[in-house]
């Protein structure tokens, strides 16, 4: 290539390029750098004024040493001079050294901005395009301020070069990366975005990434771009390949602006303008379809640029999300390049469908590619490949397949990469978390996973399954069994050991009647382990040992003895060494009322994210995890994980539908309340499931209506006329507040299921209930009063007629999902003589019905007693009595709560004890009261304690009530 | 945008680097170090594309020389494939059956010519013309130059 006078002259330059090149060692190559600094420096110093010549040479040489990676703390005086040099070469290797060089050194930085300035108003383009680099390389804040009122300018003024133009723009994207505040685009805006219309496609090139970027942070100011872009976007789709010259590459026109456009509108919602919109799908379609068309090059280049712009049209696919058409194409698109022989392909298709996956129009397309995407995280040869197969797994994993996936993954992670073994032990434990329906297929995952990939299974996830275990008590026996069974094995990992000893701490009485797992049997089995084990593990077996002294009081002595022996209480580590000696002299001394305390069940963990899900998202760094993804995983974790606090004290208990006839002289509209899922917000939060169906009349339980008269005129007979043409529609569907005195008519239900919720001169409302742990049905008779006959009655789940006198039924059926503290509302709307009757009344639904009476002895009760000794735990009110102090009315009142009531357990004979279960659907709650009279002060003391605070609370609210 | 482009032998010895942000020193060299084993550690005929942090990287080998890019995550890959493509193009264009060498030698070109194309991290100019033609414009501005430096009379 002659024509090019390479080095230009800097002889120098190139001997001392291979003189570094000649060192034998790095050494020499030192030794030589050194010399050269040295030299460098003097004649820098030196008295002798250097030509701009030697300067260049000596600036460059810096450059090239510090491109070695060498520290360069000086000739940056020598590197501003340059610029200011009119000699191109000088300011280019000035420019260059600048650029490179410079961190914002606020003295230099003056030099700079001067030289930079000098050099924007020189008018001569190729001066002007340097001094653009400089600003865009260094992007300081002191160069915004200095240039980004003026480079818009030179931006948009019609008699800037095509070439500064680009530089521009590109100038001002880095100088408003930086700092936006400076760049006030304003009066430029329409201007710069008709740059997109510019005829130099360099230029629209460059102008879009500005666009791009702007638009993103003024969506509103910069919206006109889209019909200019969708526009210059068809131009480019159906141009035939050599039409734009010099921007086809390889057969494919303008790849990078194609892209740039099909980018550019992902940063909006589809065009409102349906020609434009039109035009649109128009060009995506063609992108879809020259997919299937032969290609024009056997080059891999054509095939790369032709792709970029499909993957880029399948991006704004996903983004629009809206076409199920083009989504569903875009998927079998990618179905195929899940096949194609080329890798790139094949990992930006499993790139891609993650995000298909998340569109409800696709994920079940996404879906059917299952059994690919499982054979590629097989058979890939490339990790990379493999890992974005797991990813698609991840994506594509629902209720529906997974255990399916979940399988396939822990199978996989037998011969995984180590590199990423830890990603995907992650994601396994948050999928089987996420998608549990049984917590044994949990319990079995995560085993599996700690046998698997023992060494890759953080603290986060054995943390999880313990959390998971104690906050949910139907998986604890289940949990028990499964990891003493895991136990047997002869060689198993430490973090099994961890998981096992906590849980058999916790909960080896479940499984302690079976003979083959009697206490001694599961602590030999532990203590098999303890020798193989690291500090830390050994320290919480230590603490497990001594949870089984207060279990099972048969273990004691064995181990005592354990403790006692030097390797435990003469240990060399300080930690284990304190813990045997202190757990020893703590079962030796303590009462086994201090040890029951010190030794309590854990109590519940308090709800939040999943610790799994924040290591996956540090690991990942922000974006990898979509925001999607992250609170449909807070939501399923919390659902997960008893859901307990959600929703507790709101009157999340749906409303009830309910209707009722209304006697009347005339006729009676009569409409049911707002449905249930009004208040029924989701499935992670309570929700009483309430449906209402017509019942038969039950003669026998309204006792107190008077008896059906002999009078059954039909209504059409007997009405004024003015009212049977109410029409329905009338009707407000909005519910009355509750009755003032509902919260009263609610307190009579505390203790007994059945009797007059509701009553007056028209009406009359009777309850009948029963409740099975978490279940209940309610039926619901309304009485009409009168003797007239009620039609016309428009409700649904009662009859459409009520005799005079007559009753209807209604049925509730209602499942406790968690605990709550309102009670549900029943809205019954009627007309009466024309007037609208809005009611609306608290249904006596309230916790203490889902009560499950325990009977325990005196012992078992201070123990639990002791348990729930935080201060949350505990409700406690003193109240003045109510009603005769009578021990039998209380009893039976106290029985009528639904708890067991415990003779001679407390000491006192005039107090009350009592325990129960309240079974939710989520979780159950064990509750201790103890009520105290006293009969001289005619007061009462009540105090509830309870696993969750909310419940201790509602129950001693309802219950000071009821004395 | 592109955050930062390298590229190096594959002995990994660093021949050009071109930061798009600004980065501590000291990261810089992290970086480096991070693409050169990752990169080189990778077996023939694997896919271009890795995951970095939250950066995608993109590299591809020329002969003994791998050119390896940082993106950002919502960049489109196989089109920074072809943006490497290019760079090596011009870069063959300009010195001629472009090697190692000539990069070594002539680094200072190197970075002028990749500046006429890439910019602040964004493509400026795809055309390979216009690239060549102000490349070629400036070698002529330094002739003359040349020429003036020899009249000291300037």
């Amino acid at each position: 290539m002659p024509a090019v006078s390479k080095g230009d002259g800097m002889r120098g330059l190139a001997v001392f390029i291979s003189d570094i090149r000649n060192c034998k060692s790095k050494e020499a190559e030192i030794k030589r750098i050194n010399k050269e600094l040295a030299n460098i420096r003097s004649k820098f110093k030196g008295d002798k004024a250097l030509d701009g010549y030697s300067k260049k040479k000596y600036v460059c040489k810096l450059l090239f040493i510090f491109l070695l990676g060498h520290d360069i703390d000086f000739g940056h005086m020598e590197a501003v001079n340059l610029l200011s040099s009119n000699k191109y070469t000088e300011k280019q290797i000035g420019y260059l050294f600048i650029s490179v060089l410079v961190n914002s050194n606020s003295e230099l930085i003056r030099l700079i901005n001067n030289a930079i300035k000098n050099d924007l108003s020189s008018r001569n383009p190729t001066f002007m395009c340097l001094a653009l680099h400089c600003i865009a390389n260094v992007g300081s804040r002191e160069m915004a301020e200095a240039f980004a009122g003026e480079i818009p300018r030179i931006l948009v003024a019609g008699d800037t070069m095509d070439s500064v133009k680009q530089s521009a723009a590109l100038c001002l994207l880095r100088l408003y990366k930086t700092s936006p505040d400076l760049v006030l685009m304003g009066e430029w805006t329409s201007r710069v975005v008709h740059l997109l219309n510019d005829q130099h496609m360099g230029v629209v090139t460059a102008a879009i990434s500005l666009i791009t970027c702007l638009s993103q942070k003024n969506p509103d100011e910069f919206k006109t771009c889209v019909s200019l872009a969708v526009s210059r976007l068809s131009r480019i789709v159906s141009s035939a390949s050599t039409d734009l010259q010099d921007y086809t590459y390889y057969f494919v026109p303008a790849p990078w602006l194609s892209c740039k456009l099909l980018r550019l509108l992902q940063c909006y919602p589809p065009p409102e303008d349906g020609a434009v919109k039109g035009r649109l799908v128009e060009c995506l379609e063609t992108i879809l379809n020259k997919a299937q068309e032969p290609p024009k090059s056997k080059k891999v280049q054509h095939s790369n640029a032709k792709n970029a712009i499909l993957f880029e049209a399948i991006s704004l696919i996903i983004h629009y999300d809206s076409e199920p058409n083009l989504l569903v194409r875009a998927c079998n698109q990618l179905g195929q390049f899940l096949q194609h022989r080329e890798t790139n392909l094949r990992y930006l298709a499993l790139e891609s469908m993650c995000t298909l996956a998340s569109s409800e129009f696709s994920h079940e397309a996404v879906k059917t590619h299952i059994e690919t995407v499982i054979n590629a995280l097989k058979t890939e040869r490339d990790v990379s490949v493999r890992q974005r197969a797991a990813d698609l797994l991840y994506a594509m994993c629902d209720r529906s397949n997974a255990k399916q996936i979940v399988a396939e993954m822990l199978s996989y992670l037998e011969t995984a990469d180590y590199s990423i073994r830890e990603e995907m032990v992650l994601k396994v434990a948050i999928l089987a978390e996420k998608y549990a329906v049984d917590y044994s297929w949990y319990v079995d995952t995560i085993l599996n996973l700690i046998r698997i990939a023992g060494d890759y299974v953080s603290e986060e996830v054995w943390y999880r399954v313990i959390q998971i275990v104690i906050n949910r008590d139907d998986v604890q026996g289940y949990a028990a069994k499964t990891v003493f069974e895991a136990l047997q094995a002869p060689a198993c990992h430490e973090n099994m050991v961890k998981v096992g000893g906590y849980i058999l701490g916790e909960f080896g009485n479940l499984i302690a009647g079976d003979p083959r797992s009697s206490p001694l049997v599961q602590f030999n089995l532990l203590h098999s382990k303890f020798h193989l084990c690291s500090v830390p593990t050994r320290a919480l077996l230590l603490s497990a040992y001594i949870k089984f002294i207060n279990l099972f009081p048969e273990t004691k002595s064995t181990i005592q003895e354990v403790l006692r022996s030097d390797s435990q209480i003469r240990n060399s580590d300080v930690e284990l060494q304190q813990r045997a000696v202190e757990y020893l002299k703590l079962s030796s001394i303590a009462s086994t009322d201090v040890l029951a305390t010190v030794l309590e069940e854990m109590p519940p963990f308090p709800e939040r994210e999943s610790s799994i899900l924040a290591k996956l998202k540090k690991k990942k760094g922000p974006g990898a995890v979509s925001v999607n993804e992250l609170e449909e995983g807070k939501r399923e974790g919390g659902e997960l994980n008893g859901g307990g606090d959600r929703g507790g004290d709101s009157s999340a208990i749906a409303a009830s539908n309910a209707s009722t006839p209304s006697p009347s002289a005339d006729l009676l509209g009569l409409r049911t309340g707002p449905p249930v899922t009004a208040a029924a917000p989701s499935a992670g939060s309570l929700l009483v499931d309430v449906f209402s169906e017509a019942g038969v009349n039950d003669d026998g339980f309204l006792r107190d209506l008077e008896p059906p008269t002999e009078s059954s005129d039909s209504l059409l007979a007997e009405g004024p006329g003015d009212s049977d043409s109410a029409p329905p529609s009338v009707v407000s569907e909005d519910p009355a507040p509750p009755l003032p005195e509902s919260n009263e008519l609610l307190n009579k239900f505390v203790c007994k299921n059945n009797g007059v919720l509701f009553e007056n001169q028209l009406l009359q409302i009777g309850i009948k209930s029963e409740y099975r742990q978490n279940l209940g049905r309610m039926y619901l008779f309304y009485g009409n009063k009168t003797s007239v006959q009620f039609i016309n009655v428009q409700a649904k789940p009662v009859e459409p007629l009520i005799e005079g006198g007559a009753q209807v039924q209604q049925v509730i059926n209602i499942e406790c999902l968690t605990d709550f503290t309102e009670a549900p509302l029943l809205n019954i709307k009627f007309r009466y003589g024309g007037a609208l009757q809005n009611l609306s009344l608290k249904l006596p639904v309230t916790i203490n019905k889902f009560f499950q009476p325990t009977e325990m002895a005196s012992h078992d009760f201070f123990q639990r007693w002791k348990q729930l000794s935080q201060p949350q735990q505990e409700a406690q009110k003193i109240f003045k009595a109510n009603n005769a102090m009578d021990t039998e009315v209380l009893k039976a009142k106290l029985l009528g709560l639904g708890m067991a009531l415990l003779e001679n357990v407390d000491p006192n004979p005039e107090n009350f004890v009592c325990a129960g279960v309240i079974q939710t659907k989520a979780q159950q709650v064990g509750s201790l009261l103890r009520l105290e009279p006293n009969a001289q002060a005619q007061m009462y003391r009540l105090t509830v304690r309870s696993s969750k605070d909310t419940v201790s609370k509602r129950l001693c609210e309802l219950l000071a009530e009821q004395f | 945008m592109m955050h930062f482009l390298l590229l190096f032998s594959r002995q990994g010895k660093l021949r050009l680097q071109k930061w798009f942000l600004p980065l501590p020193e000291r990261e810089r060299k992290k970086i480096v170090k991070d693409m050169t084993t990752m990169v080189l550690s990778r077996k023939p005929r694997t896919c271009n594309f890795l995951h970095w942090k939250d950066l995608k990287i993109v590299y591809k080998r020329y002969a003994s020389l791998y050119f390896c890019c940082g993106l950002d995550n919502q960049d489109n890959e196989l089109l920074a494939l072809e943006i490497l493509h290019r760079y090596v193009e011009l870069l063959d264009k300009y010195f001629g059956n472009v090697c190692e060498l000539d990069i070594i030698f002539n680094f200072e070109k190197a970075y002028f010519i990749l500046d006429e194309f890439l910019m602040g991290g964004e493509i400026q100019e795809t055309s390979k013309q216009s690239i060549a033609k102000s490349v070629e414009a400036s070698d002529m501005l330094q002739e003359t130059m040349e020429e003036y430096m020899s009249k000291p009379a300037f």
